[in-house]
C-alpha cells in the first residue's frame, strides 16, 4: 500500500471547508496521543498489576510439629523427618502437606537438637544423608556438609554457606493419661538459595 | 474445473493480490543456483511450524494446575488416540530444533554472511535462538513431573541469584514464592503464548530481512543463477522430510517422551538434570563454587552472548572473521566437552566396578563413584514410581480429583518402603533370604539387624521359618546379635522338636505338624497373596488348630504345644507369649506395631521395639494412622494389583 509520487503525503492534504488551524491540529495530535495510550496503556497497566501480584503476597512461616523429643536419641546422628503443614497455592488450601524435610541433631547429654532444613543452599535441591554416614550430601553439584552443618570442603564447596538451621522450641503435650510430653517445634523457614547470608523469601 | 479455479484465483489476486505475493516469495533469485547447504533456514522453520501444529493439538488436552497438569499429559500419554506420538514428536522436535539452530548458526558465521548489510538479521537471528531456548526450558515444567519440577526448580532459584533484582524475578516468573499453580499458568502463557508470539514476530523480520538482502553465496557462479522454486524448495522439503523423519524414529524408538512420576515437593528427586542440551550449562556451574556462581550463571555467559552480539563488527576484516570462527569452535568444542563430562560423571559408577574403585583407595575416586551410584539408583527408583503411578492411573480406579499424587501417596506399594526405611530399617531388614540381593528392586538391606527380617511375614514360608531348627537361629529371625529370643523358649522348643538331636522319624513326623501349623498361621494372617483354599488345604488349617491347641502336646516329647505359651482363640492365655489369634493379620499387626509391650503381644519380654502408637491423641504419636496402615500392607503385600487381579483368600470356617 505505497502512495503514488502524484498523490501528496496524507498530512498535507486540503481537506475542503476545514481551515488548516496550527493551534487546531497540535490540540488533535495531542488529543490523539493521549486519548490513543490511555486506551492502549490502560489493558497493559491492568494486566501488569495482575501480573505483579505475588510480589505483594507475604509467605508466612509456618511453626510446625516436627517429632517427639524421643524419637530424637541423643547420639549426635542425624534423623530425617518430613515437616507436615498446611499449605496454601493459589486458590486450593492443601491441609497436612508434607511441605519439605529437616533433619534433627542431638548432641549428647543436650536437651535441644539442632534442626537443619533439607534444601540445599546452593540451588535447593533435597540434601541426603544416609544412615550412619559422616556427611550430609547434596546430590544435585555434589556439595557435602558436615554434621554441624558446615561445608566440608568450606569456600571450594559450590554451596556457598552451610546448611540452613531453624530456630526449635521444645513444648510440653499432654498426653491421653494426664502427663506430659516433650515435643519439637520448628519454624519452617525457608532461606533464598545462592547467598552467603540466610535471606528468608516471603 | 480449471475455469472454476481460475476465477476463483483471479478473484482472489482481485481481491488480495495473491498472485503477486505467490509470485514474490516463489520467485527469489539464488545466486549460483539451489544447495543442499541452504536448507538449513527452512528446516528450521519447518520444525518450529510442527512445534506450533503439535503444540496447538497438546494445548486441548492439557490443563495447567498442579492437580491436572501431570494428569492430563498423563491422559494425552496413555489414553488419547496417538497421543504418545503427537507428544513425543514435539518433544524431539524441540530437540531437533536446538540442534538446526547450532547447524544454522554454525553456517552463518562460517560463512560471514553476518556482514553489512546483514548484521541486524543476525541479531534478530541470536534472539530468535533465545527464545527456542526460552521455549525449551519452559516447556520442560509443564508435565508436572518430578523430572521437570526438580530441574526447574533448580533453574529458577539459579535465576534468583541475578544480582539486585533475582528474588523479586524469581516471585514473578514463578508466581509466587512456591512452585504451584501459578507456576503452571504463567509458564504455560509464556509457553504457549508470549514466547510463541515473540518468536513468530521476530522470525517475520528476519525472513523479511533475508528477502530484501538475499541469499548470501560463498563462491557465486553466475552462470548457475536459479530461482527459489522449484529447485530450492524441493531441496528444503526433502531435508524437512529427513528431520521429520528422524524425529519420528527417536519418537518411536524411545515410546514417546518419557513422564516420570508426578511432581512432588516433599520427595526428593536426586536425578534431577536439565535437557541434555543444557546439560553444559549445569556441568559449567560446578566450576563455580559459593559466591563465586554469579561468574558461571551470569557474568561469563553474559560476556560470551555479548561477544556473539558483536560478532559482524568483530568479523568485518578477515583476521577478525578468523576469530569469530575460532571462537565459535571453542565454544562448541567447550560445550560438547562439559556435556560429555557431565554424562561421565553421572554414569561413573555404571562404567566402573566399585572392588576396583574400593581397591585404588582413592577419596576423589571413590565419592565420584557414590554420587554417580545415587545419582543411577535415583533415576532407577523414578522409573519404578512412574511405572506404578501410571498403572494405578490406567486402573479402574482412575484418578482421583485430588489428582494423581494422592494415588502414590495412598499407595502402600510405594510408600510402605520409604517409611519402612526411615523407621523400621535401623533394626529390620526385608530380604527374600532365597534370592541374590541384586534380583529384588524393594530389598531393604539392613546387614546387621537387631530384629526378624520382615520379608514375607505372615506367610506360610515366614511361619515355616520360625518352626525351622536353622532359620530359627539365623539373623532373618532370633539369631541376630544381641538378641534376648535365641535362648528363649521358642527357640528351645523347636529345637527339641525338629533340632539336630532329634532322631530321624520323630523329626519327620514334627516336621509335618509344623507344615500344617504353618499353614494355619498363614490362614490367621489372611494375607490378600496368600493360595486359594481349597477342601484338601482346609482340611490341613483344622488340623494345624488341634495341634496347636493340645494336639502337639501328644506328638512331642516335650509334651508342650503352642498355647501353653501362647493364646490362641479361646484357648491358652495372654502375658507369655504373642497372642496367635489373627497373627499378622492387618489388625494385628496394627496393634503390635502401635504398642508392642502391651500384654497382647510381647508384654515385659518386648526387645527394644518402640511403640509407634501408643497414644490416643495422633498429634503425639512417632507414626500416624494413614503411615502405620500403609506400613503394614505394604508387609502384608496388600496393595492394589492391576496386572494380575489377586484372589482372596477365603478364610476358613
Ligand atoms: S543444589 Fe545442592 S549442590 Fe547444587
Amino acid at each position: 500500500m505505497s502512495n503514488t509520487p502524484d498523490q501528496p503525503p496524507p498530512s498535507l492534504v486540503k481537506i475542503p471547508g476545514r481551515e488548516s488551524d496550527n493551534r487546531r491540529s497540535f490540540f488533535a495530535i495531542t488529543a490523539a496521543v493521549v486519548t490513543g495510550s490511555i486506551a492502549v496503556l490502560t489493558p497493559i497497566g491492568v494486566g501488569i498489576a495482575a501480573f505483579l501480584t505475588p510480589l505483594f503476597r507475604k509467605s508466612k512461616s509456618p511453626e510446625v510439629r516436627i517429632a517427639l523429643l524421643d524419637q530424637v536419641p541423643d547420639d549426635g546422628m542425624p534423623r530425617y523427618f518430613p515437616v507436615v503443614a498446611d499449605r496454601e497455592d493459589a486458590w486450593t488450601r492443601y491441609p497436612a502437606q508434607r511441605v519439605g524435610a529437616v533433619y534433627l541433631v542431638r548432641k549428647p547429654g543436650k536437651e535441644k537438637p539442632t534442626a537443619f532444613t533439607a534444601k540445599c543452599p546452593h540451588a535447593g535441591c533435597f540434601i541426603g544423608y544416609t544412615p550412619g554416614s559422616k556427611v550430609f550430601q547434596c546430590p544435585c553439584h555434589t556439595s557435602a556438609f558436615n554434621l554441624d552443618g558446615s561445608r566440608v570442603n568450606g569456600d571450594a564447596e559450590v554451596a556457598p554457606r552451610g546448611m540452613d538451621t531453624l530456630p526449635v522450641s521444645i513444648r510440653q503435650a499432654k498426653t491421653g493419661d494426664g502427663n506430659s510430653i516433650a515435643e519439637v517445634w520448628v519454624e519452617f523457614i525457608d532461606f533464598q538459595t545462592g547467598h552467603k547470608e540466610k535471606i528468608p523469601t516471603a | 474445473m480449471m475455469k472454476l479455479f481460475r476465477s476463483v484465483g483471479d478473484w482472489l489476486d482481485d481481491r488480495a493480490g495473491v498472485r503477486k505475493l505467490i509470485h514474490e516469495s516463489l520467485y527469489e533469485p539464488i545466486p549460483g543456483g539451489a544447495r543442499w547447504r541452504y536448507v538449513w533456514g527452512s528446516t528450521l522453520v519447518m520444525a518450529f511450524m510442527t512445534q506450533l501444529i503439535t503444540g496447538i493439538f497438546l494445548w486441548m488436552a492439557y490443563s495447567p494446575s498442579t492437580q491436572t497438569a501431570w494428569e492430563s499429559v498423563f491422559y494425552i500419554q496413555y489414553e488419547m488416540n496417538g497421543g504418545w506420538l503427537l507428544r513425543g514428536i514435539h518433544h524431539f522436535m524441540a530437540q531437533a530444533m536446538v540442534v538446526l539452530l547450532a547447524i544454522h548458526f554454525l553456517q552463518v558465521v562460517w560463512d560471514g554472511a553476518y556482514r553489512a548489510p546483514r548484521e541486524l538479521n543476525f541479531i534478530l537471528g541470536l534472539v530468535l535462538m533465545l527464545i527456542v531456548l526460552g521455549l525449551a526450558l519452559t516447556g520442560y515444567l509443564l508435565p508436572w513431573d518430578q523430572k521437570g519440577y526438580w530441574a526447574t526448580s533448580v533453574g529458577t532459584n539459579l535465576a534468583s541469584q541475578t544480582p539486585a533484582v533475582g528474588p523479586e524475578v524469581k516471585k514473578l516468573a514463578i508466581g509466587g514464592s512456591e512452585y504451584g499453580h501459578q507456576t503452571l499458568t504463567r509458564f504455560f502463557a509464556l509457553h504457549a503464548g508470549v514466547l510463541p508470539g515473540a518468536l513468530m514476530a521476530f522470525l517475520v523480520l528476519h525472513i523479511a530481512l533475508f528477502r530484501r538482502h538475499g541469499l548470501h553465496a560463498r563462491k557465486p557462479d553466475p552462470a548457475k543463477d536459479a530461482m527459489f522454486w522449484p529447485d530450492q524448495v524441493l531441496k528444503d522439503s526433502i531435508a524437512a522430510l529427513a528431520v521429520l523423519t528422524v524425529v519420528l524414529l527417536l519418537t518411536i524408538y524411545f515410546g514417546g517422551a518419557e513422564l516420570t512420576a508426578p511432581a512432588d515437593p516433599a520427595n526428593p528427586y536426586d536425578a534431577a538434570r536439565p535437557e541434555w542440551y543444557f546439560l553444559f550449562l549445569f556441568q559449567f556451574l560446578k566450576w563455580f563454587p559459593g559466591e563465586l556462581e554469579v561468574w558461571g550463571a551470569f557474568i561469563i555467559p553474559g560476556l560470551i552472548m555479548t561477544v556473539l552480539f558483536l560478532m559482524p563488527w568483530i568479523g568485518r576484516t578477515r583476521t577478525g572473521h578468523l576469530i569469530n570462527i575460532a571462537m565459535l569452535c571453542v565454544l562448541l568444542g567447550g560445550a560438547a566437552a562439559l556435556t560429555a563430562q557431565a554424562i561421565h560423571e553421572d554414569y561413573f559408577a555404571a562404567w566402573n566396578s566399585k572392588e576396583e574403585i574400593l581397591k585404588a583407595g582413592d577419596p576423589v575416586q571413590e565419592a565420584r563413584y557414590e554420587a554417580s551410584e545415587r545419582f543411577l539408583n535415583a533415576k532407577e527408583e523414578a522409573h519404578r514410581e512412574a511405572e506404578r503411578v501410571i498403572e494405578l492411573a490406567e486402573s479402574p480406579m482412575r484418578i482421583p480429583p485430588a489428582g494423581a499424587l494422592s494415588l502414590m501417596y495412598d499407595d502402600p506399594l510405594l510408600q510402605g518402603p520409604k517409611l519402612f526405611a526411615q523407621n523400621c530399617a535401623s533394626c529390620h531388614n526385608y530380604v527374600d533370604p532365597t534370592k541374590p540381593v541384586e534380583e529384588q528392586p524393594h530389598a531393604i538391606v539392613n546387614a546387621e539387624p537387631t530384629a526378624p527380617n520382615l520379608f514375607g511375614v505372615g506367610s506360610e514360608a515366614w511361619a515355616l521359618g520360625i518352626l525351622n531348627a536353622e532359620k530359627i537361629v539365623s539373623k532373618h529371625y532370633f539369631g541376630y546379635p544381641g538378641s534376648p529370643f535365641v535362648d528363649g523358649d521358642m527357640v528351645t522348643y523347636v529345637m527339641e522338636a525338629v533340632g539336630p538331636d532329634v532322631d530321624d522319624e520323630q523329626r519327620a513326623k514334627a516336621k509335618e505338624a509344623f507344615a500344617k501349623i504353618a499353614e494355619t498361621l498363614e490362614a490367621e494372617a489372611a494375607l490378600p497373596t496368600a493360595p486359594k483354599t481349597n477342601q484338601e488345604r482346609q482340611n490341613r488349617i483344622a488340623e494345624g488348630r488341634e495341634l496347636m491347641t493340645g494336639g502337639l502336646a501328644d506328638m512331642l516329647e516335650g509334651g508342650m504345644s503352642c498355647t501353653d505359651c501362647h493364646k490362641f482363640h479361646d484357648e491358652g492365655d495372654l502375658g507369655l507369649a504373642p497372642d496367635l489369634t489373627g497373627y499378622m493379620s492387618r489388625e494385628w499387626l496394627l496393634a503390635f506395631v502401635r504398642n508392642p509391650a502391651g500384654e497382647r503381644f510381647y508384654g515385659d519380654n518386648n526387645d527394644r521395639m518402640p511403640a509407634f502408637g501408643p497414644h490416643d491423641n495422633p498429634q503425639l504419636n512417632q507414626l500416624d494412622d494413614k503411615s502405620l496402615g500403609l506400613i503394614v500392607d505394604w508387609l502384608r503385600g496388600d496393595w492394589v494389583r492391576v496386572s494380575e487381579p489377586v484372589e482372596k483368600f477365603d478364610e476358613a470356617p
